[in-house]
């Protein structure tokens, strides 16, 4: 009776809700395909893939000069690719650490989850300021580097300690007790079963470092990466190339996530192939 | 040859084990009779090295096993979840060992194969190799686990519980099936549980392990028929154990013990005078099958069962509150000394 009208509510509710949550996504796309002659406003004066050419360099020369996003986009995906395999491996190691309790466990515990929680501007402050003492040149391979992934690593550590918590250690002691070594029974027996978990940890660390903002901007140096170089194109004038721009990013970031569904579903159908007949 | 020598664990404040003497010879059924938080699993674990004693030493065909790394101790382990490797068909889980082990693996793929099929003739999995683990049912997988360890022609293999997972039926098929495989392949096999019927069916010889130490370690009927102790007696869940004082006749004072079908009933006050009785009220009666159990509540609060088979009734109608002689034969008594 009751779940007559309630269902349909938070129907509507969730759907209100998506909307508003992807209404700027969907207003970006819109505009994107505005004329040449067009602002970043509607109304749209005539559909167009205009400002894709224009991205791509392929339109004729304008008074709109192109995004610089070229090399930041380069240096951005390179950068959240080197933070998503250290981050990822660190978060793996110290999971497995702390599956036994040790020593000042609860400490170091908070200290790396602190990497997550203090504010980024004051993580770039300091770690700009810490560069400048020790004389070290600030680079987004080098200090921004270091900084994406004390950012990220708190979050594949977690991501991997749910996993681990869930984890039945006897399948490890089944392994040893067969005569298979501690570094083979991770090999063969821990690692695929927490492979899930590991992906998801780097589509993580992958999603945080590659739209990282704050922390960056401290410590890129002169070389931008992609969520600065396309911060400092505001400042200029807003044309609607960086939409286009916008929604080519969105759809790689789509394609990882369907890679990640893709090899989760191939992963966890494996262990269960077979459907038939059940007998005692 | 596994033998233990006054090992101990502790956790925490709470003793586990404390100094235990345990020997499991050559070519034997050993069954380990224990109630739950005995510390049954973690003495397979020590044995097994997952764990390491306090105090103490394990020692295998002579040699000391005990601070060795698991993977070389060449000692089988069958858990009960079976912990078989999720990721893996029936065939490679089976294969594992002898493919990554340490020690001697194996590198021919025909010779695996063969083995690998030879391992799940044993148990009766023929052409189950290439399914997944989890499309099987609760009986072929504890099988699936049995052959994954004994491929590997383990010394000694332990069994935790192993048929505790699975339903009546099958338990009783895998009893079989667990004690022909072993006797056609001649090792020691440790099988730990908490259901007496088990150890009883299964052991060559049974050991009862309470308050963290072996409390007998015999052959099933030695066992069931003369427990050496109170501990043992209880753990058989066979005998009534109360105090000699409750009975009429001289028989001394400390725990005694006699068995629930040894006991007779009789009305109040008709006990023969030669056999040594006791008064109790009739509490209630529970039917299962081919026997009859009742209870009976003795002066002290001590509760007694006596059972009753269908074919040879020889209880009188019971009534529920009303007081009776319980009465046995002088010799079907077991007098234990000091322990209780």
């Amino acid at each position: 009776m009751e779940s007559r009208i309630l269902r349909p509510t938070l129907a509507l509710y969730t759907v209100l809700f998506l909307l508003f949550l992807y209404g700027p996504m969907i207003v970006l796309t819109i505009l994107s395909f505005q004329s040449a002659d067009g602002g970043p406003q509607f109304p749209i004066r005539e559909w167009s893939v205009y400002w894709y050419e224009h991205l791509l360099g392929f339109a004729e020369t304008s008074r709109v000069s192109q995004l610089p996003v070229g090399d930041s986009l380069l240096r951005s995906i390179v950068l959240a690719f080197m933070t998503t395999v250290v981050s990822t491996v660190l978060g793996v190691m110290s999971a497995e650490a702390f599956r036994t309790r040790f020593k000042g466990s609860g400490p170091a515990f908070y200290l790396i989850i602190l990497g997550m929680m203090v504010p980024g501007v004051l993580v770039g402050l300091g770690m700009a300021l810490l560069s400048n003492t020790l004389g070290i040149a600030r680079a987004w391979w080098g200090t921004s580097f270091v900084l994406h992934v004390v950012y990220t690593y708190p979050f594949a550590f977690l991501v991997m300690l749910a996993i681990f918590n869930r984890f039945d250690r006897t399948v490890e002691e089944a392994s040893l007790s067969l005569g298979v070594s501690p570094a083979q029974t991770f090999r063969r027996v821990t690692f695929p079963i927490i492979f899930p978990g590991v992906l998801s940890a780097m589509l993580f660390s992958f999603t945080l470092s590659y739209d990282e903002f704050a922390r960056t901007l401290f410590t890129a140096g002169r070389d931008l990466t992609l969520p600065l170089a396309i911060y400092g194109t505001f400042s200029v004038e807003i044309y609607p190339n960086i939409f286009a721009f916008g929604v080519l990013t969105t759809l790689f970031s789509f394609t990882l996530l369907v890679i990640y569904g893709l090899l989760m579903k191939r992963f966890t159908s494996k262990a269960s192939r077979y459907s038939g007949q059940e007998d005692a | 040859m596994l033998t233990l020598n006054q090992v101990s664990r502790r956790y925490g404040g709470a003793t586990a084990l404390d100094g235990v003497d345990f020997v499991v010879p050559e070519n034997t059924y050993m069954a380990l009779l224990g109630a739950s938080g005995a510390g049954k699993t973690t003495l397979l674990r020590l044995i097994a090295g997952f764990e390491e004693p306090d105090q103490g030493t394990i020692s295998l065909n002579g040699a000391r096993i005990d601070g060795q790394p698991s993977h070389l101790r060449d000692i089988g382990f069958v858990f009960q979840n079976f912990a078989l490797f999720p990721h893996l068909t029936v065939a490679e889980n089976v294969a594992f060992g002898l493919r990554h082990r340490a020690h001697a693996p194996l590198t021919n793929e025909a010779e695996i194969k063969d083995r690998t099929d030879a391992a799940l003739q044993l148990v009766s999995l023929t052409g189950f190799g290439h399914r997944g683990v989890s499309a099987i049912s609760g009986g072929q997988r504890q099988r699936v686990a049995l052959a994954r360890t004994l491929v590997c022609e383990p010394r000694i293999v332990l069994l935790d519980e192993p048929l505790g997972a699975l339903d009546a039926n099958l338990r009783s098929r895998m009893c079989d099936e667990l004690k022909a495989i072993r006797e056609r392949l001649g090792v020691s096999f440790l099988h730990v549980t908490g259901s007496e019927t088990e150890a009883l069916t299964m052991g060559d010889q049974v050991a009862v392990l309470a308050n963290g130490r072996i409390m007998q370690s015999d052959a099933p009927d030695t066992l069931f028929s003369h427990p050496g102790n109170a501990e043992a007696a209880r753990h058989l869940n066979a005998w009534n154990i109360f105090d000699a004082g409750l009975c009429r006749g001289d028989l001394g004072q400390g725990p005694i013990a006699v068995r629930f079908d040894q006991i007779d009933v009789s009305a109040k006050g008709t006990a023969p005078s030669a056999r040594p009785s006791l008064q109790a009220t009739y509490l209630t009666g529970e039917f299962n099958g081919p026997t009859a159990l009742s209870f009976f509540r003795a002066a002290d609060g001590t509760l007694l069962q006596v059972v009753d088979h269908l074919s040879q009734p020889r209880l009188p109608d019971l009534v529920e509150g009303q007081g009776y002689d319980l009465h046995f034969a002088a010799d079907a008594l077991r007098q234990f000394h000091g322990a209780a």
